[in-house]
């Protein structure tokens, strides 16, 4: 298995840079806070709007004399708990929905699939913003909630749809007419061949939760101060952007690396297990 | 001019994989002369296919080859990739196996042939499609401007095959290869295709190259036979020398282990390859088959190379020559005497007008009205070409499906409700075997999960111990041993995984078996072991097997009833020997008439089927074969069912005619 993993990494070199930077992430979110020297909220009065480098700022301040490279810390610990919290809840949830509309058929999932129209017809985003501004909350806990809410019609329709092209083998024939119940067909016989395209799916999610995460913190319906969110840091150093250009810049490059390091994960993934059959 | 066409010499193909390079066709030479017709024969894996798409240089992009190909006088090696280009389809074509996929399914059949004549000849339009009909004509299609019309789905396989075909030959190409084109296809249309790959051979004076695995087919259309095993020729000669003394042990095993000739289970055990193809590193040497020879010594590992048997007949066996053999000539079948002891029969399955019909709108009528009685202990045999509804038979008695119309009474209990309704003990009690492994096994369970499952849920055994010790002694029984528990379907060849679902079908100790074609997906000698098993097991334990087929030869081999389906009824059915020594009803002497025969002195009166199965969507008023029936005695064919003409209580055929002397 890890001579496979090798060889396929040999192949797509690719894959090594994004694998490092999502692992370089991760360890900056469990160890970072440990390092810095500042917390997200400390704000020294006697350096604002700092150029990176100076004494004690790495990548400078902000307006109110924030450091920058504690509050990315601090901040990739947040976001990557939300996005890996959504990417787990909604492709479980994709798997329910998904596999029930899909092995029971027709009426079913017919409804199924007129409920994830309507559903589609609202982009995520919108619908997360709708709902997060009526709630006015934004606990991680929430947040996760509704983007996961958000992302189950993409989730549902993969699994639904690897499901479909299951259900037809053979195998799932040999196990109706041995009398299993409809659960034990769904979940041990067919759940554990489907899981290289649920996977992939999984994967893709976390990278797009993390731009949705900070797309809701930029439009200000995001993670609540005091929490450190880089979607916020970046409309909240706006107006100063011509004089910090690095108090945008460096969350906006965050945001970017880690969606970027995730896409090429999930590419790889999907090759890996996709391929491999 | 040269006389042969084509001449490969000391060719290799090697693909890279991760798990290192191996070798897929090694140090392969052979020369197809002008109007020479090749067969390449041998199972999968032996690198037949790959043989054949590097003749076109036309090869996966982990593929390295060395070697010479000299294609009328010059070497394809040295061509660029656009002279090659100007080579495929052109003045070598190909045919491949499956037509329904090498045809696009959103072009017309005319635009995709005429595309070959604008591509290659810079023909245009008008007489591209000239040029299209003239070889859908060439290929005997009943009306070829309506046909150039069409989409791929309105047009049957068989025909769709031929299609094909006349795509390879509409530029007249110097070499055709062929590569499994009818083994998709029914034994009545492929006895149709052969002949007229027979005739465009001498009609357009082509080199054939024909790769098969089965030596029938072969035998029917090459003059020429290249033996191959594990990428490399291990005997090559024409065939009439083949097939009278084949020298390498490999040919001969082939050639014995078909159930041809009718052999049948009482006197015959199936001669069986044990092991199954190995794949290869790149650095291994000595003869390939040397692992699953039984009549290896020591110098096989070592010593390889191809010797001369006489003239134009080589053998790459060292043994080849030895005089101690005694099989020199075809080895013996290993007679078997079972002493039948005569059975009480009872009636242990009933089938009462079974009709089954799907769909709403657009009705498909697959079975309409078979009775049938199925005794304990015994065998019967349902034959018939794809789309007679025999597996559909077989499915509503498994439980698959529910039947439309009818009754089905199992061991007095009715069972016609589908598997939702029966109880634990009658799905105990009738199992299915499938037609493809691959498919029927969970690939993310281990063995002992396939096995042990059906013990559990059906036998309620909970103990895992318990349940282990058994599923142990059922892979003993099927040859298999304790140390595939752990293993998943994946890591089985094709014949071990069908003794898995064989294991999994006994484990529990059902009274009738469903078997849905289970050894059409094998290779012959993986066919020819699972058969032996099947009928060792059938005969031990006194189970009962509904057996399904295409084959007759297998059908005839293993059952002791024969029930012959066409179009959703019952043609004829009765004892084995009353059915197969004389068929009257003229779908069984057509289905008997169009086996490919392994012995080339053996002639029979060709009976060629045209057309395919009647429309199942409707209804048919008259006999359903009267279309293509060779001995239609007239109007009322087409116009009143037959009525049940009856030799004996076991034997009787559906016909309107009624003294089958005629």
């Amino acid at each position: 298995m890890i001579k496979y993993l090798l060889y396929q990494l040999k192949k797509y070199p690719l894959a090594i840079a994004g694998i490092a930077v999502l692992i370089l992430w991760v360890l900056i979110a469990i160890f970072g806070p440990l390092i810095v020297t500042h917390t997200h909220t400390e704000m020294d009065s006697a350096n604002q709007m700092v150029s990176p480098g100076t004494a004690g700022h790495l990548l400078g301040t902000d307006s109110m004399g924030r450091d920058i490279l504690a509050r990315i810390v601090y901040g990739s610990r947040s976001i990557l708990t939300v996005a890996l919290l959504t990417s787990i809840f909604s492709t479980l949830l994709g798997i329910g929905f998904g596999f029930m509309a899909g092995y029971f058929g027709g009426k079913l999932d017919a409804a199924f699939l007129r409920a994830m129209d309507i559903l589609m017809a609202i982009p995520p985003l919108v619908l997360s913003m709708v709902v997060l501004g009526i709630l006015g909350d934004s606990s991680i806990l929430t947040l996760t909630l509704i983007v996961s809410i958000a992302f189950i019609p993409a989730t549902a329709r993969v699994s639904r749809g690897v499901l479909l092209t299951e259900k037809s083998q053979e195998y799932v024939s040999a196990a109706r007419i041995r009398g299993e119940s409809h659960l034990y067909i769904m979940f041990i016989e067919i759940l554990p061949n489907t899981t290289g395209p649920i996977l992939v799916e999984a994967t893709a999610r976390f990278a797009y939760s993390i731009m949705m995460v900070a797309s809701l913190g930029f439009l200000g319906v995001g993670l609540q101060p005091p929490t450190p969110d880089w979607g916020m840091m970046v409309i909240e150093n706006k107006p100063i952007i011509s004089q910090a250009p690095w108090a945008v810049l460096f969350p906006a490059l965050a945001i970017a690396s880690l969606v970027i390091a995730i896409s090429i994960f999930s590419d790889f993934v999907s090759k890996v297990l996709i391929h491999e059959r | 001019m040269n006389d042969n066409i084509l001449e490969i010499q000391n060719l290799n193909v090697q693909f890279k994989t991760f798990e290192g390079k191996f070798s897929a066709v090694r140090d392969v030479s052979l020369t197809l002369k002008r109007n020479e017709s090749i067969g390449i024969i041998g199972e999968s894996g032996c690198g037949k296919s790959t043989l054949a798409f590097s003749i076109m240089r036309y090869l996966a992009s982990n593929a390295e080859m060395d070697g010479v190909l000299n294609f009328n006088g010059k070497d394809l090696m040295e061509n660029t990739e656009s002279e090659m280009d100007k080579i495929r389809g052109n003045r070598i074509a190909m045919v491949f196996q499956n037509p329904s996929t090498s045809l696009n399914p959103s072009l017309t059949i005319g635009f995709q042939l005429d595309e070959v004549g604008i591509m290659h000849q810079k023909l245009s339009k008008k007489d591209a499609r000239k040029a299209s009909i003239a070889a859908l004509e060439l290929m005997n299609i009943g009306d070829p401007k309506g046909t150039a019309k069409r989409y791929p789905h309105q047009i049957s396989g068989g025909i769709q095959q031929r299609i094909c075909i006349a795509m390879a030959i509409l530029c007249k190409p110097d070499v055709m290869i062929l590569d499994e084109p009818t083994t998709a296809l029914d034994v009545t249309t492929e006895a149709v295709i052969l002949d007229s790959i027979k005739d465009l051979k001498d009609k357009l004076d082509m080199s054939l190259i024909y790769i098969s695995h089965d030596m029938g087919v072969i035998n029917k259309v090459s003059e020429q036979i290249v033996v191959m095993y594990n990428g490399e020729v291990v005997e090559q000669g024409p065939k009439t020398k083949i097939f009278e003394n084949p020298s390498h042990p490999y040919t001969r095993a082939l050639i014995n282990c078909m159930p041809r000739g009718g052999v049948v289970k009482e006197n015959t055990k199936l001669n069986t390859i044990k092991g199954y193809v190995r794949r290869r590193g790149i650095i291994e040497s000595g003869c390939p088959y040397v692992d699953r020879c039984d009549a290896r010594n020591d110098t096989c590992e070592a010593k390889y190379g191809m010797r001369m048997i006489e003239e134009s007949h080589t053998a790459a066996c060292d043994r080849a020559y030895a005089e101690d053999i005694e099989d020199t000539i075809i080895k013996k079948r290993k007679p078997r005497v079972r002493i039948e002891q005569p059975k009480e029969l009872h009636t242990v399955l009933e089938l009462e007008d079974l009709h089954k019909v799907y769909g709403s709108r657009r009705k498909i009528y697959a079975v309409n009205g078979v009775d049938v009685a199925v005794n304990g202990g015994t065998v019967i045999g349902i034959v018939g070409e794809s789309g007679c509804g025999k597996s559909t038979t077989g499915h509503m008695v498994a439980g698959l499906h529910k039947p439309t119309k009818g009754k089905m009474i199992f061991n007095d209990t009715d069972i016609t409700s589908g598997w939702r309704k029966r109880s634990p003990e009658t799905l105990k009690d009738i199992q299915l075997i499938f037609q493809n492994p691959g498919r029927s096994l969970n690939p993310s369970h281990t063995v002992e999960q396939i096995i042990g499952r059906p013990m559990q849920r059906l036998l309620h055994i909970n103990s895992k111990e318990e349940r282990r010790k058994k599923i142990i002694s059922m892979l003993h029984k099927v040859d298999l041993g304790g140390e595939y528990l752990a293993k998943k379907p994946n890591q089985l060849s094709g014949g071990e995984q069908q003794r898995v679902a064989i294991a999994r079908a006994l484990s529990i100790s059902p009274k009738l078996i469903v078997c849905d074609e289970p050894t059409s997906a094998l290779d012959v000698s993986v066919q020819a072991s699972v058969l032996n098993l099947l009928n060792d097991l059938q005969h031990d334990s006194e189970v009962t097997y509904f057996f399904i087929s295409h084959d007759l030869n297998v059908v005839n081999y293993i059952s002791d009833t024969i029930m012959v389906m066409y179009a959703g009824k019952i043609c004829e059915y009765g004892k084995r020997d009353e059915v197969m020594s004389k068929p009257f009803h003229p779908y069984t002497e057509a289905l008997l008439s169009a086996m490919p025969e392994v012995d080339p002195t053996k002639q029979k009166d060709p009976i060629r089927l045209e057309g395919g199965l009647p429309d199942p969507a409707k209804k048919p008023k008259g006999c359903p074969f009267a279309g293509r029936c060779h001995k239609q005695v007239g109007k009322i064919c087409e116009e009143q069912y037959p009525p049940m003409v009856k030799f004996s209580d076991t034997h009787y055929y559906n016909c309107h005619i009624a003294n089958p002397e005629m």
